[in-house]
């Protein structure tokens, strides 16, 4: 077991041979310049800044031999799994499976959809596709998770307010320990992503712990750890 | 059967379908129990203020007698623990212990969280009427581990309308999950209450965000106001 001393609410203890590293929706449609959540008006610097100190940690967790699973939203191309209310919301000039600058906005397959170079997923590293916010909706993302006996997960990516919130929620309802990752989770709206991080810790923890990635690799091991998986 | 909609909301007139029948939606009160906002409870326990968690009782009940009216489907949640704990996840307990409230121990209102005790029960003001459905749920979303989406979908609901406390954390991971499952949802302000007034006020602005990411936000009377028979 390792702690992470400087996590709030409370110092988050784990163990490496039972813990994930969750890769949330580092996509080109949202992260890259030019991309669909560009087009839309957002500050993507806002998003890019945790590229670099989420490269470290995946480095970091691949060494220690932890699971890595990434993540991403979007739709089959008949958008057949996208509710109607999500598709046709507010009218939207831009919407799921029109035609983006990179591709067929948010559909499976098209290459805004697939993850920011930085970040590729390596050989074997499970990528769950998810049709929601949550990545445990309609997904073996939870499956997954319990074939590998994982117990705590930390949870990284964007936005910090949506996708991030949403899966830390959910994971916390079936009683994963989650410790975010502060600078390696971002939201287009830095107020989002300065609450959102509060409400985690909030109460007691009532979602989890709050934490900066150097806080972990201070303490993950440098040699892999045994995992069922492995 | 009557219709509701269109909703003077933000960030769009809800639903995005024009209007609902009333038939397809529901009313969800999602955890007025005494844990949450009544004296001696686990929030009040902890130390908050349920000031802020009793707020948006009026108005719930207020909102309760017209959809009753209207022959509106009423869900009701409850979150809480069987007595020997089985379905307490164990960092929900020792967080829970960490803050000085404990679940399962024993508090001013029974056991802190266990279902079948006072505290447990939801506050008399927005109480379920005979033959409305009260769900039972262990954890802060409504979705997981009950028969919520079951019992929505037998009864062809498609719309929902979102009341309860507290604001941040088991209305809005409810409205997530809901959201992520095609519902077309509203969270309405005044009936809804958080135990931080900057956290109420921050859940009811995300959801607004990137056109309605999870629904939209309105007020009671701009239901009431948007309902005919």
């Amino acid at each position: 077991m390792v702690t992470v001393a400087a996590a709030r609410p409370f110092p988050y203890t784990f163990d490496p041979a039972t813990t994930a590293l969750l890769v949330i929706d580092m996509q080109r449609d949202f992260l890259e310049p030019g991309g669909f959540g560009e087009s839309l008006g957002n500050d993507v610097g806002q998003l890019r800044r945790t590229i670099a100190p989420l490269t470290a940690l995946l480095a970091g967790a691949r060494a220690a031999g932890l699971t890595v699973v990434h993540t991403r939203e979007g739709h089959l191309p008949d958008l057949s799994d996208c509710p109607p209310a999500k598709l046709n919301r507010g009218l939207p000039s831009k919407r799921i499976g029109d035609p983006g600058p990179k591709g067929r906005i948010l559909v499976r397959g098209e290459y805004g959809h697939d993850i920011v170079d930085e970040l590729t997923p390596l050989p074997g590293e499970p990528v769950v596709d998810k049709p929601g916010k949550g990545a445990f909706h309609a997904t073996d993302l939870d499956a997954l998770l319990a074939e590998r006996n994982i117990h705590s997960l930390l949870v990284t990516g964007v936005t910090t307010e949506v996708c991030v919130h949403t899966t830390v929620r959910e994971a916390n309802d079936r009683g994963y320990e989650c410790l975010v990752l502060a600078d390696c989770v971002g939201s287009y709206f830095p107020e989002f992503h300065r609450v959102g991080l509060d409400m985690i810790a909030a109460q007691g923890g009532i979602f989890g712990w709050v934490a900066d990635s150097t806080d972990v690799l201070a303490v993950l091991p440098t040699t892999p750890v045994l995992q069922p998986s492995s | 059967m009557g219709r509701i909609g269109p909703v003077t909301a933000n960030p769009y007139p809800w639903p995005y379908d024009g209007t609902a029948d009333t038939a397809r939606t529901a009313l969800l009160c999602i955890d007025w129990q005494t844990d949450f906002c009544g004296p001696g409870g686990y929030v009040d326990a902890m130390g908050y203020d349920i000031g802020l968690t009793r707020a948006g009782l009026p108005a719930t009940a207020r909102l309760l007698d017209h959809v009753r009216s209207l022959g509106m489907l009423v869900v009701h949640t409850r979150e809480g623990h069987d007595p020997d704990l089985s379905d307490l996840p164990a960092n929900k307990r020792w967080r829970s212990a960490q803050i000085g409230a404990e679940i399962g121990a024993a508090g001013p209102c029974g056991r802190i969280l266990v279902k079948g005790e006072p505290g447990w029960e939801i506050v008399p003001e927005v109480a379920p009427a005979p033959g409305e459905v009260v769900v039972d749920k262990p954890g802060k979303g409504a979705f997981y581990a009950t028969n919520l989406d079951l019992v929505l979908r037998t009864r062809g609901i498609t719309h929902l309308i979102l009341t309860g406390i507290t604001t941040d954390v088991c209305v809005h991971t409810t409205m997530r999950e809901a959201n992520d499952r095609g519902y077309e949802c509203l969270i309405l302000a005044d009936c809804t209450g958080a135990t931080d007034k900057d956290n109420h006020d921050a859940a009811l602005h995300m959801v607004t965000m990137q056109g309605g990411v999870f629904g939209c936000v309105a007020t009671s009377d701009a239901v009431i106001a948007a309902t005919t028979r």
